[in-house]
């Protein structure tokens, strides 16, 4: 059993939903954000998403375009990033996965970017712009390194393929709260909710919903059915706002717990 | 075989490497253009509309002047003749009535020159959908006149600040756009590039350029080119024309791309200095550092200024069907002044960087037989080329 897996257990049994949190790696810095995560770790996130930037996010609005840039202007680059997870592996309990687009894991080679991310201590990869037709080769090679594919469920996904999709996935499934780009935003939550219990009925994985999240109430209403929600650019967009105050990570720490209280 | 594959390869090339989000919508539209392509009903009003609306069929004119003076034998197919001035037309009439078969409400776009922009503004005005162009802040300022006019047709044109502020984001925005929209907007697409079926679409709207001047060529010369010269960008142009004559082994197909600022700086030459990657939906050449980061580029031709290209192009390229090579800024207004003093025809930018390399050819082989794709006309550079001249005077009062 991998680790992603053996946390939902851990959280199923102590009755609690996962609370994930996207990052991207070298955002406002590379020091900056390692010190992130590991406050987040320390603040009770169950699991981290860590962003690889991608110069052309094309699934991002503007608040992790902005950070993607200003990461790529830091310099990261996959010698940067893996050395980064490698500092962070003994010093942060919740499992890593990494968020990409399949530029940069393509250049790299497909099989060094998966040996990097397992010696990274890494649980779990989701690829944006990799959807299941293409992802024979990476799901195969995956397994080989014991690393957790996670695709992605939307609620334009007609319903059988999203089963299809789901017997795929390792780790959890990402439901995709709205067709559209990341960015907070208001969603009807009720129909996001019917979806995922349609699902939830066809399959034994986690299912956790991502996309807009940016408030106490989305969370409270939406791990009524789901297993756990991840929060992305509301985060960023605190980070970027407040990296600058004197006691930043506290703040932070603050903030992101708001969202689980 | 037949290409590209169920998949949407070409080869190794081309693919859909989408979010999920687009996983349904890009499959009904597969499904939609197959069943489009057997309905005659629809094909006979596309028909009507290319030649009655558009303009076809275009001359395949016999440069004579220009021929004389390079010592070959130049036929120029006549794009720029068409509606709105460029072989885009020929797209936007296709895909709009797709967009119809579809059911669907709002058409977005992608643009580089405006070219795109406009001959998809038109359809739209014409066909009664509303409209939304996506284009690069530093494209609008280029290319001013056509933002004017396809703000004149109705539609709307977003300026697009990320990134380069040129086609390559342009597209971004436009992908973003569709993401966000997808149950009742089609994102018409301007070259033979995306996700299948994307370049399929293209293509096949655009092989009539290659169609019309095979048939043209046998009945003046009654034998095949020896040349088909077109510009790449996207490649649309240049594939419609190509396209048709694939199964003749011994016409030899030349892309020109843009060579910028030169190959060792700034450029747009992705086949001849890219390497194979993932970008709007394909896997194809692209201009890339050793990351995987897509590069900057510059083009003084607005629609060529983009990293990528068509994944058919990659697959040309691999399989030697076709030789690509650049040519410069320098070198295109070059070619842009040649035809208007030789033939009194003003070229688009974009096609002039392929006139340019007529000069290359009439060095290795005198007299051959070569059709040029004269994929546009040259209204909307004037501002560009006055520029440049104004450059070049002042340099030399200097
Ligand atoms: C006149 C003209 N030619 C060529 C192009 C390049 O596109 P493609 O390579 O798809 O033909 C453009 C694009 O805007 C254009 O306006």
């Amino acid at each position: 059993m991998g680790k992603i897996e053996n946390k939902f257990r851990e959280l199923k049994a102590k009755k609690k939903k996962a609370f994930i949190v996207y990052i991207p790696f070298g955002f406002p810095s590379i020091s900056l954000s390692g010190k992130i995560i590991t406050s987040l770790d320390k603040s009770g996130v169950d699991f981290i998403e860590v962003g690889f930037p991608f110069s052309d996010p094309l699934a991002d609005g503007t608040i992790i375009q902005k950070a993607t840039q200003i990461s790529l202007k830091n310099g990261v680059n996959p010698d940067y990033f893996f050395a980064g997870l490698e500092k962070l592996k003994s010093k942060v309990k919740a499992p890593l996965i990494i968020l990409t687009y399949y530029n940069p894991v393509y250049m790299l080679g497909l099989k060094k970017f998966l040996k990097k991310s397992k010696d990274a201590g890494v649980g779990g990869i989701m690829i944006v712009d990799l959807p299941i037709e293409e992802a024979g080769n990476y799901i195969k090679e995956a397994q080989k390194y014991e690393l957790d594919t996670i695709f992605f469920v939307t609620p334009a996904t007609e319903f059988e393929r999203a089963q299809k999709i789901m017997k795929l996935c390792r780790g959890f499934v990402y439901y995709v709260s709205v067709t559209g780009i990341t960015g907070p935003k208001d969603f009807f939550i009720k129909s996001v909710l019917e979806h995922i219990k349609r699902l939830k009925s066809c399959t034994d994985i986690a299912i956790c919903v991502g996309f807009g999240i940016h408030n106490r109430e989305q969370v409270r209403k939406l791990t009524k059915e789901s297993d756990g929600i991840i929060v992305g650019s509301a985060i960023v967009k605190y980070i970027d706002d407040h990296y600058q105050e004197k006691n930043f990570l506290n703040m932070l720490s603050t903030y992101v717990k708001g969202f689980q209280e | 075989m037949r290409m590209p594959d169920k998949k949407g390869y070409f080869g190794d090339f081309g693919g859909r490497f989408i979010p999920e989000t687009l996983s349904f919508c890009l499959r009904e539209l597969e499904e939609s253009y197959f069943k489009f392509k057997k309905d005659k009903r629809s094909l006979r009003e596309l028909d009507f509309y290319l030649k009655e609306y558009a303009g076809r069929p275009t001359p395949l004119y016999f440069a004579g002047k220009l021929s004389e003076y390079l010592g070959i034998k130049v036929y120029l197919k006549r794009e720029d003749l068409l509606h709105t001035g460029a072989h885009k037309i020929n797209n936007t009439l296709g895909q709009i009535f797709l967009a119809r078969h579809m059911g669907k409400k709002r058409i977005i776009a992608e643009t580089g020159a405006g070219q795109h922009g406009v001959a998809t503004a038109t359809v739209a005005a014409r066909f009664g959908f509303k409209c939304d162009v996506y284009m690069g802040e530093e494209d609008m300022r280029r290319q001013k006149t056509n933002v004017f006019k396809m703000e004149i047709l109705g539609a709307n044109v977003f300026p697009v600040r990320s990134g380069s502020k040129t086609l390559k984001d342009a597209c971004n925005e436009a992908i973003r756009d569709w993401v966000t929209n997808v149950k009742d907007t089609y994102y018409l697409l301007g070259s033979v590039v995306g996700p299948h079926p994307y370049p399929l679409i293209v293509r096949d709207f655009q092989s009539v350029i290659g169609k019309e001047a095979r048939s043209q060529i046998i009945k003046k010369e009654n034998r095949l080119p020896d040349y088909l010269v077109a510009c790449v960008g996207g490649g649309s142009n240049a594939i419609g024309l190509f396209h048709p004559f694939f199964d003749d082994k011994k016409v030899k197909n030349i892309g020109v791309e843009a060579g910028g600022l030169g190959l060792s700086s700034l450029n747009c030459a992705s086949l001849i200095k890219g390497k194979v990657g993932i970008l709007h939906g394909a896997k194809s050449f692209l201009l890339q550092d050793e990351f995987g980061q897509i590069k900057a580029t510059h083009s003084i031709a607005a629609g060529l200024d983009y990293p990528g290209v068509g994944p058919e192009h990659s697959f040309y390229k691999r399989i030697k069907k076709a030789c690509y090579v650049a040519v410069s800024d320098k070198e295109a207004l070059h070619g842009f002044k040649m035809l208007s003093k030789l033939e009194g025809i003003i070229p688009a930018l974009e096609p002039s960087h392929a006139l340019y390399y007529l000069k290359k050819i009439a060095k290795k082989n005198k007299g051959s037989l070569v059709i040029l794709c004269l994929s546009g006309r040259g209204d909307k550079d004037l501002d560009i080329v006055r520029e440049k001249r104004g450059k070049i005077k002042d340099k030399d009062k200097g």
